[in-house]
């Protein structure tokens, strides 16, 4: 009894699976129609304002440093100070100049606090689009082209990456500066390290552990 | 200290300077240690009948929408008010010591945000597909729910994963050192399908995906053939393998994401670091070319020690964590404990844990936890016989690559401390002869 009823539910699995993968092969066969629309670059307008690294998606239009100067005061300085210094923990627009930036972290220095536009952006057409979509943080999306090409040139400015002297900030501008770190970046090649499974015997002498360290004590004899 | 906090996650360091805070907040502060042994033969009272037994419970629907045993309340996602400027760009923990299995309840996954969370209307919501493409097309919530569906259960992790620790303990808890990453069973369409749909060119060798949100997050995912901005091109696993899990979901365990997930859409690329998994989806462009966006130069790059700094760091390496005991679930009494932890790998599927309790001298092979699946948290255990000493216990974790998870060593001289990112390296608990678990850090081997 017991057997015959186990024998019955294995020719139904078979059966069931049988038809599993029949169905699944009709399924797949059926064309997938009457999903979705078409949808032209004049309905994306108002989406599609992404730049990339190159300057390509740049829209028309152009802004003054004194232009940028105006609105930075209304609408930025609250966060990244009237200078670009950073306040109250926002990011700051001109970090430590390229040398020092790259020796401290040869050194393994702290250098988190270092970073801005003039050490960790590789190409100003991306701090255009950063700005135009997602700044000030308050308020994205909220400001024109044009405002954004100003306020583009004047972060630009407080990071001493252009002089007061620059008359219009535009696509063409962005495209063609250079940018200090432009050629500080590589691209991934991990892995970098290489551990084994090693099993016994796997280290000999004194084990140097450190546990939370004391406050106040940055070095915790780690380095 | 607030005027010298910098941007967003990477002011680790200040870390240091407000653990005080961290503390007087109780945030890491955890129960007593029980001392009592197991197995008395002294007589005892009988057990009294529980009040449960003699009193009439709740009726159906009392919670329509069912929530944890008031008993579980501790349970909760937690951050660190000091980490970042504004909790709208922050981060919060899962509490991966509370978890069991590999799922992370919905309520519990890690969130993070760089504009904060929105609720976005799934009747208005459009998916955009364009760029270098036969068919672009725009397709609603309906069009897509209708479409062949696959499901699929993967981890997401956050590559700040671990970030406060590359200089020096700071967070007794792993809740904190590992708590930026979950996993889930997510439901949607698969990359492949849209691409056929669409009639994606065979010389797009990426695309782009765009959120909905305040920060309208954009990110670069390779295709095959993909090239850096300066013409080199990324490893073959980066070009080859990422896309071919890449999921468009709009469910999550069993149910619409949820708003902190990115509802009603978001972009799953399993195994890499989970900023590119954009939430509230709307826009895909396919291109020849990597946007090289404000996430891939200034934010999700690291300075490496030789004064340069690495890009399109995309896959989360193989890594792992021993989440009992640990430092919020100490040791209570002498004898039997099962050591669990979770494993994980951006490449594939995690091919074994080695567990060691002498500080790495000597390891032994724990058990892995059915299901194993690709690019997915796999739970181990191995038996443990606690007899008051003290131990340091660590996991290590490979993956079918062939990868073995490195120690802290190695990632800090491959790296330096100032990469932020992709910490991946093996985490060492003390059990002290207290019973208390105390989170350290072994420095030469």
């Amino acid at each position: 009894m017991f057997k015959s009823t186990m024998l019955k539910l294995s020719y139904l699995r078979r059966a069931f699976l049988a038809c599993a993968v029949l169905f699944g092969s009709m399924t797949q066969a059926e064309p997938m129609t009457g999903l979705g629309k078409p949808i032209t670059d004049a309905e994306l307008v108002n989406w599609d304002i992404s730049v990339f690294f190159d300057g390509e998606g740049l829209p028309d239009g152009s802004g003054t440093l004194e232009q940028g100067e105006a609105i930075w005061g209304t609408k930025c300085a609250m966060c990244h100070g009237d200078f670009g210094e950073g306040v109250r923990g926002y990011p700051k627009m001109m970090g430590a100049d390229l040398e020092e930036f790259q020796e401290t972290a040869i050194n393994n220095g702290f250098n988190v606090e270092n970073r801005g536009l003039n050490n960790m952006w590789a190409h100003a057409p991306t701090l255009y689009d950063m700005i135009r979509r997602a700044m000030p943080y308050f308020l994205p999306q909220s400001l024109s082209a044009d405002e954004s090409y100003a306020i583009t040139g004047y972060t630009l400015y407080l990071a001493e990456i252009i002089e007061d002297d620059v008359e219009l900030i535009d696509a063409d501008f962005l495209r063609n500066l250079e940018m200090p770190a432009a050629n500080l970046f590589y691209t991934d090649t991990r892995p970098d390290v290489q551990n084994t499974r090693c099993m016994t015997d796997c280290f000999e002498g004194e084990l140097d552990v450190t546990g939370k360290l004391v406050q106040g004590d940055f070095s915790g004899g780690n380095e | 200290m607030s005027d010298r906090k910098s941007d967003e996650l990477e002011h680790v360091d200040n870390a240091l300077t407000d653990r005080r805070k961290f503390l007087r907040n109780g945030v890491a502060a955890v129960g007593s240690v029980a001392t009592g042994a197991a197995g008395s033969a002294v007589a005892a009272e009988p057990l009294a009948i529980p009040q449960t037994n003699k009193m009439l419970g709740r009726p159906v629907v009392h919670a329509p929408y069912g929530l944890p045993s008031k008993f579980e309340s501790k349970v909760l996602r937690r951050n660190v008010e000091w980490l970042t400027p504004d909790a709208t760009a922050s981060i919060s923990f899962t509490p991966l010591q509370d978890l069991h299995g590999i799922i992370t309840p919905a309520g519990l996954h890690f969130e993070r945000y760089h504009s904060g969370a929105v609720d976005v209307d799934p009747e208005a919501h459009r998916l955009v597909i364009h760029g270098m493409c036969e068919r672009p097309m725009q397709f609603t919530m309906d069009d897509l729910r209708r479409m062949p569906s696959h499901t699929a259960v993967h981890f997401l992790e956050c590559p700040a994963n671990g970030a406060m620790e590359w200089r020096g303990v700071q967070m007794d808890s792993v809740q904190f050192t590992h708590g930026m990453a979950s996993c889930s069973e997510f439901t949607g369409v698969k990359l492949s399908t849209l691409m056929e749909y669409c009639g994606v060119s065979a010389d797009s060798t990426w695309f782009y995906a765009e959120g909905a949100d305040g920060s309208g997050l954009q990110r670069s995912i390779p295709l095959p053939g993909a090239r850096d901005q300066n013409g080199n091109p990324l490893t073959e696993f980066d070009q080859n393998e990422i896309h071919k899990d890449v999921l468009i979901a709009y469910a999550m365990n069993g149910e619409a994401l949820r708003p902190e997930n990115g509802y009603p859409l978001r972009l799953v690329v399993p195994g890499c670091e989970a900023n590119m998994s954009i939430k509230y989806l709307r826009r895909m462009k396919f291109t020849n070319k990597p946007l090289v966006t404000y996430q891939e130069t200034r934010h999700y790059t690291e300075v490496t020690d030789d004064g340069r700094i690495r890009q399109f760091t995309l896959v989360n390496e193989a890594n792992s964590v021993i989440t009992y005991p640990c430092p919020d679930k100490h040791m209570s009494g002498k004898g039997f404990y099962e050591i669990r932890g979770l494993a994980w790998s951006g490449r594939g599927y995690i091919k074994g844990v080695d567990v060691s309790t002498d500080g790495g001298k000597t390891w032994r092979e724990a058990e892995l936890v059915q299901p194993v699946m690709n690019k997915c948290f796999t739970r181990f255990k191995i038996p443990f016989d606690w007899q008051g000493d003290e131990h340091l216990i660590m996991s290590r974790a490979h993956d079918d690559s062939g990868y073995v998870q490195p120690t802290l060593k190695q990632l800090r001289d491959a790296r330096g401390t100032n990469t932020i990112y992709h910490k991946n390296s093996i985490q060492t608990w003390r059990i002290e002869q207290s019973g208390e678990v105390k989170n350290v850090q072994i420095n030469n081997a």
